[in-house]
């Protein structure tokens, strides 16, 4: 029949490809601090990366993380190491990192098997202190929270020195991890992440080993934040116990749910957007706000982001479908059990 | 002989009894409905049967496998499939993909992995839960969400993807609830087709007497966890006990 | 009239390579010199954020009213970063790139500055007095270390110094240090340790976390292992805690506190526990009687500003200030970055109007000074018991 294997085709990836490869030629015939936009669409490009992972697990398979940042640091730091101090390949470490980041994400996803909702939203934001206590403790690898130097990317024989090399490594990453995690969510192991989320018994009797995905989605979801890291690390080239801070996961989770839930594209969007917003919009409105308002106007990011996140949850509920259901129906039942009763 | 034989089951929930020894026997190629009262029991021994709950005694077995101890998602793989009383569909996920998911055990891993390279293993994917869509008379809901389609539609769904996989018995639950008379004619069609067409063997719980009547090879009446009567419809029909205990006016009508 | 001759050609190609010889310098014009400052306006340190500009704008405003540096005026543009790292290199970028200026000046924060070192080496751009007091500032195997001008005597430094003040006042003394888990404590733990090594001594270590309410097991711990003399390598809440549980089990020994502590919020703060608490400082304090001190109060009284500014933190962009200005009038009318690299590199034993103990730099010296003053706390009120030491 016609139309029925229309929707995954390429028809959207050529023009997009062709948008982030003209972008900084654009940026560059714009403004002469294109270099800075550049700086910040990178951040945005590896925060994009982890945003997916994070959607992959939070979005996807309706398992709350507020401790990304801890994966991203694990992924920044270890990279680091084993370039600058095991002498590993940058291109080597883009396999290894993600891998071992991976591992740690299977750590962190046995406390899933038995709980969800908010305790594991509390379980997985210790994860991220503990990372942080992790690397001030490994002082003689780590420098402690003195923080960390990092060598430039080297990738067959290429350095990448600016801002403008580091956009075009980041972003074939970004149209990788956006087409190939795509195409995951769509084949047997996407349905069954969302079957988790959304019924786990139709899971079950579909023949979904709940063990075995919950701790594959916190796997995925930790090599694409390592996959962030080791970008982060080597493109930022100083990392500190400062940048992984529980702000930096909170931020996530508003990426995810900005962009609205369980879609690839939305966490892409959604990132784009908030970092956008908080690196370009938001100065320069505190600028002009601050010249004719004598108050204090410092603290109204978080006052535009509360403000954002609260529009979206009323207005924008069909991306946001799966954790906000979950989270309300946790939130009803919170001091009890919440796990749902079969009947 | 892949018959479906239940013994002496017992189940308590927090001191109520769920099941006080139960035993039936569903032979293969017939369909059986389980029928009673709420908390007879009848949900709670799917649920045993689909290993969401283990009870405290008894066996169950299915051909010459004890069941009992096989984990619930490995149950589709023994070629026995189910259907939920309340809907446990995937609402964000197109229909297309809800009737896929009960293929999952069916799909290898390496063609997952084929899968997420080439499109061709898409198409080999989906032709089976299209033929099983268009058997249900389903076809053109395929790319549809399934999040605000109707009810039966949304009950279709839940067998198709519970045919998907090609069991070898299915277990539907309350099939007719919330439907009306041509709905449930309908339903009651696609019982005996799955059964007629496909060489499925089905266990049926119902609270909907026309249609028990209507399909069924032997119906067993359930109360309070015990078997009250098992027989052919009509028998059940004629039987005092069940009479008297709770069909009353459905039964005369 | 004819200019295309070989001649004019020639002459007006000499014109045009004459003047790419003289670039602009960024930042710089006729009558004005742009810096750039980055601090934290919104993120944890945000009241340092409004005090410490606010502070060197008093002593640039002076600068500017009495004619400006070789005619320019200084105008300072700001950046906000959080105390993120990531913002802070944003910022920088943001500065250099889009608003041009000419240098950077107290940038907040150890993990900021780290951050925008290796940008400051490909711009080439100085940073002069970076605030934060870290040894690794004025570390020369850092990327960087050519742009970065270090005022403060580093954490490192300061426990040496109190290490030897401990066994000047008592031969017999018993010291020991309770210090932050963290890049700071590690810093000090770093100068304790030349010190063990100069003195041939073992020095009690007990670490706690910032934000940590509890100090009853190290404080036990230090009561156990005798210390006489306590150095305290916390900011400000945790070594009033530390010190009025110490009081409270009534254990006594002599605390002597790293710069950050000597806030007067701690003199306050810590009561009756905290009498005789002495702690160091690089530079005199803002009520002092040195000229340095007499002209801040001055000037802000003129200012106009809320009297609960004034203190530590805006006296220390104030100084700072000095110092900038200083290298800039030194590097003369001709103003190039590398120009004020080189003039930064000339300054010795720049006082301050005697605020500072001599700031010295030199081709590869970027620490400014390596000494210090003890402050003593009597009743809530800080005097100044000591010359610099060294």
């Amino acid at each position: 029949m016609k139309g029925r294997y229309a929707d995954e085709n390429l028809k959207w990836i050529a023009p997009l490809i062709l948008l982030v490869i003209l972008l900084p030629f654009l940026l560059r015939g714009a403004t002469f601090s294109y270099r800075y936009y550049l700086y910040v669409l990178n951040i945005a490009g590896i925060y994009t990366i982890l945003a997916v992972g994070l959607d992959v697990l939070s979005g996807y398979t309706g398992l709350v993380s507020l401790g990304h940042a801890g994966f991203l640091a694990i992924g920044a730091y270890t990279s680091a190491i084993l370039v600058d101090q095991a002498g590993v390949p940058f291109g080597l470490s883009l396999i290894i990192t993600p891998l071992i980041t991976g591992l740690f994400g299977i750590v962190v996803g046995f406390p899933a098997l038995r709980i969800s909702g908010m305790y594991l939203g509390l379980t997985t934001m210790g994860f991220g202190f503990i990372v942080r206590r992790l690397i001030i403790a490994l002082r003689t690898w780590t420098e402690g929270s003195a923080g960390l130097e990092v060598t430039k990317p080297l990738l067959f024989g290429f350095t990448f020195n600016s801002d403008w090399d580091n956009y075009f490594l980041v972003y074939t990453f970004v149209i990788l991890v956006i087409v190939s995690i795509r195409r995951v969510m769509k084949s047997k192991v996407g349905r069954a992440l969302m079957a988790i989320r959304d019924s786990e018994h139709a899971a079950q009797a579909a023949g979904v080993n709940l063990t075995r995905y919950k701790l594959f989605a916190f796997f995925l979801s930790a090599v694409l934040a390592g996959l962030a890291g080791v970008l982060f690390a080597h493109t930022m080239r100083f990392i500190s116990t400062d940048h992984f801070d529980i702000l930096l996961s909170i931020y996530f989770i508003i990426m995810v749910l900005v962009g609205g839930v369980g879609t690839v594209y939305g966490a892409v969007v959604g990132t784009l957007f908030i970092v956008l917003l908080d690196f370009l919009a938001i100065p320069i409105f505190k600028d002009w706000l601050g010249s004719f308002v004598a108050v204090e106007v410092a603290d109204i990011q978080s006052l535009i982001f509360g403000l954002i996140m609260f529009l979206f949850i009323i207005f924008q509920p069909m991306g946001l479908y799966g954790m906000w259901l979950k989270m309300r129906i946790y939130w009803k039942l919170f001091p009890f059990n919440p796990k749902k009763r079969f009947t | 002989m892949a018959d479906l034989t239940v013994e002496n089951l017992k189940m308590h929930f927090s001191g109520v009894v769920a099941l006080d020894g139960v035993s039936l026997e569903v032979k293969e190629g017939e369909i059986f409905s389980l029928v009673g009262p709420n908390g007879s029991g009848k949900t709670t021994l799917f649920n045993c049967i689909s290993g969401f709950v283990t009870p405290l005694r008894g066996t169950i077995q299915y051909g010459d496998k004890d069941i009992l101890c096989i984990p619930p998602h490995r149950i589709i793989d023994v070629g026995i499939s189910r259907t939920f009383q309340n809907l446990q569909n995937i609402p964000y996920m197109t229909v297309l993909d809800n009737v896929l998911l009960g293929n999952h055990s069916g799909i290898g891993n390496r063609e997952t992995v084929r899968r997420w390279i080439s499109q061709r293993q898409r198409k080999i994917e989906e032709t089976t839960a299209l033929e099983v869509l268009d058997f249900l008379g389903l076809a053109n809901y395929e790319q549809r969400y399934l999040s605000g389609q109707p009810y039966g539609i949304q009950k279709l769904v839940e067998i198709a993807r519970a045919l998907v996989s090609r069991p070898k018995l299915i277990l539907i639950d309350e099939p007719a609830a919330g439907m009306n008379d041509q709905e449930t004619m309908e339903i009651a069609k696609i019982i005996r087709e799955i059964r007629d067409d496909l060489g499925v063997t089905v266990l049926v719980v119902e609270h909907d007497m026309s249609l028990v009547m209507a399909v069924s090879d032997r119906v067993c009446v359930l109360d309070s966890g015990t078997v009250v009567t098992i027989g052919e419809p009509a028998e059940v029909k004629a039987h005092p006990d069940v009479i008297s205990a709770f069909l009353g006016e459905a039964a005369v009508a | 009239m004819k200019f295309r001759t070989p001649v004019s050609s020639i002459l007006l190609m000499a014109l045009f390579i004459g003047c790419a010889g003289r670039e602009p310098t960024p930042g710089v014009t006729d009558t004005e010199i742009l810096i750039g400052n980055i601090q934290d306006l919104s993120g944890p340190m945000k009241e340092l954020g409004m005090a410490l500009p606010h502070g060197a704008n008093l002593y640039f405003n002076y600068i500017n009213d009495k004619g400006g540096i070789h005619g320019r005026q200084i105008r300072m543009t700001m950046e906000d970063h959080q105390y993120n790292p990531q913002k802070a290199v944003a910022a920088a970028k943001k500065l250099i790139e889009q608003d041009q200026v000419f240098c950077l000046y107290q940038v907040i924060g150890t993990s900021p500055c780290e951050a925008i070192r290796s940008l400051l080496e490909e711009n080439e751009i100085p940073l002069i007095a970076p605030a934060t007091q870290s040894g690794t500032m004025s570390d020369r195997s850092r990327t960087g270390w050519k742009y970065i001008f270090h005022t403060d005597t580093g954490y490192d430094k300061q426990a040496n110094i109190l290490v030897d003040y401990a066994y000047e006042q008592n031969a017999e003394a018993k010291v020991a240090v309770l210090y932050q888990d963290d890049d700071y404590g590690a810093n000090v733990l770093k100068g304790i340790a030349e010190a063990e090594a100069r003195h041939g001594v073992t020095v009690q270590k007990e670490a706690f976390q910032r934000g940590a309410t509890d100090f009853a097991g190290q404080v036990m711990n230090l009561n156990k292992g005798g210390a006489t003399h306590v150095i305290i390598g916390g900011v400000v809440r945790e070594p009033i805690i530390a010190m009025k549980t110490a009081a409270a089990m009534g254990y006594a020994p002599q605390f002597l506190g790293i710069s950050p502590t000597m806030d007067h919020r701690v003199a306050l703060g810590s009561g009756e526990a905290g009498e005789g608490f002495i702690a160091a400082n690089f530079a005199q304090l803002y009520n002092s009687d040195v000229e340095g001190a007499k002209l801040y109060r001055k000037l802000f009284a003129a200012s106009g500003t809320d009297p609960k500014v004034m203190g530590m933190y805006n006296f220390y962009g104030f100084m700072t200030a000095m110092i900038l200005v200083e290298g800039l009038e030194r590097a003369g009318k001709r103003l190039t970055r590398d120009g004020l690299i080189k003039a930064m590199e000339g300054i010795k034993d720049f006082d301050g109007k005697g605020v500072f103990p001599g700031i010295s730099y030199g081709p590869n010296d970027r620490a400014g000074t390596d000494a210090v003053v003890l402050v003593i706390n009597e009743g809530g009120k800080q005097r100044i018991i000591s010359d610099w030491i060294e």
